[in-house]
């Protein structure tokens, strides 16, 4: 490759040879990362499935405050719940997740049914009472969302992982 | 993939178009797949960073403020959720452990029928020591190929919503960091 450019006086085949070869070191760990390290297929799977999560009809509970991330840890308490918020327009939905469990209150207080979402599949179960207050005895564990029915309206949180 | 696609793509998909989504996860999902990596989480939370990041995509579908850039959407989602992790420090199990590379993968290890394939030896020789020899790469580079190296190409504005690092910085540290690769390849006697 080098070599066969007698016109050039500024280095510039010396570069084209360099960039040419880390074009092809690049494209060598492109393969080695398809063979070796590619998209899990069940991930895949998941991913394709996900589509099932797409609802136009659904407004989204937006995550307004996550204590892993807005509060300072408190000092010598380790295990302290998750504090979770989501907004709707008017529907706050705050939610506590703990290792024995989730609670959570809709608010203004109203009954809904609520769903724990792990994934694309129906989750599980959950009423809230008529000041909006809710429980579930299984911590969610991975991906998450909590979908709520109230009277007519459908309010999915927006997915978290646990 | 590139952005006239990308945005066509999440407009069908939001309008319904199964087919559209499917050719997203499968244009983009390698991408979400290496920034995930590049943050070397264990297993279990790569796992489920991944599949987060796809869900809110899902739940977000129609509301993505510019369509064409779902890469870089996704690309950052992801990376986000990687930080959480990494800040929820209890949870993170770095995998730099020189045994990954001889623990079977979980996917009926690609590797293995690899170096079943006699003819394919000397290749996958090269291809172990290639892979080995980016492993051990200071971790700026390791992050920033691991992203490069996604199928198809990453743009620069993907690879730069992945890692958080400025567009313009990411050409000449990919050059670096490939020819310190390629250096550590010709100590080790494989060119």
């Amino acid at each position: 490759m080098s070599g066969m450019r007698d016109d050039d006086l500024f280095g510039e085949e010396d570069f084209d040879d360099r960039e040419f070869d880390d074009e092809l070191l690049e494209e060598e760990l492109r393969q080695a990362a398809a063979v070796l390290d590619p998209v899990p297929s069940e991930l895949q799977q998941t991913a394709l499935d996900a589509y099932a999560l797409h609802d136009p009809g659904a407004r989204m509970a937006e995550l307004t405050f996550d204590s892993l991330v807005d509060a300072l840890p408190v000092r010598g308490v380790t295990d302290a719940p998750r504090m979770l918020t989501f907004q709707a327009g008017e529907v706050t939905v705050d939610v506590e997740v703990g290792a024995h469990g989730l609670m959570g209150q809709v608010l203004p207080p109203q009954p809904a049914r609520v769903e724990v979402l792990g994934g694309p599949r129906p989750g599980t179960p959950l009423t809230a009472d008529d000041l909006g207050r809710f429980s579930g005895d299984l911590p969610p564990s991975g991906p998450f969302a909590l979908r709520l029915r109230t009277g007519g309206d459908v309010v999915v949180t927006e997915w978290l992982r646990a | 993939m590139d952005r006239t696609d990308a945005g066509a793509l999440v407009q069908a998909a939001a309008d319904g178009d199964a087919a559209a989504w499917k050719a997203l996860v499968e244009g983009l999902g390698p991408l979400v797949w290496s920034v995930v990596r590049a943050h070397r989480l264990s297993d279990a939370d790569a796992h489920e960073v991944y599949q987060t990041t796809w869900f809110r995509f899902a739940q977000h579908l129609g509301r993505i403020r510019e369509p064409g850039k779902a890469g870089a959407w996704l690309a950052s989602t992801a990376r986000h959720e990687c930080l959480k992790v990494i800040r929820s420090a209890q949870r993170i199990t770095l995998t730099d452990d020189p045994g990954l590379l001889d623990r079977p993968s979980e996917d009926g290890t690609p590797e293995q029928s690899l170096l079943d394939s006699e003819e394919a030896a000397a290749q996958s020789e090269r291809v172990r020591s290639l892979w080995q020899e980016f492993e051990q790469l200071g971790e700026r580079c390791r992050q920033l190929l691991r992203v490069l190296m996604a199928t198809p190409p990453p743009s620069y504005q993907d690879v730069s919503a992945a890692l958080g690092i400025a567009v313009g910085s990411i050409g000449p540290l990919r050059q670096r960091c490939l020819r310190r690769l390629r250096a550590r390849l010709e100590a080790r006697g494989t060119v």
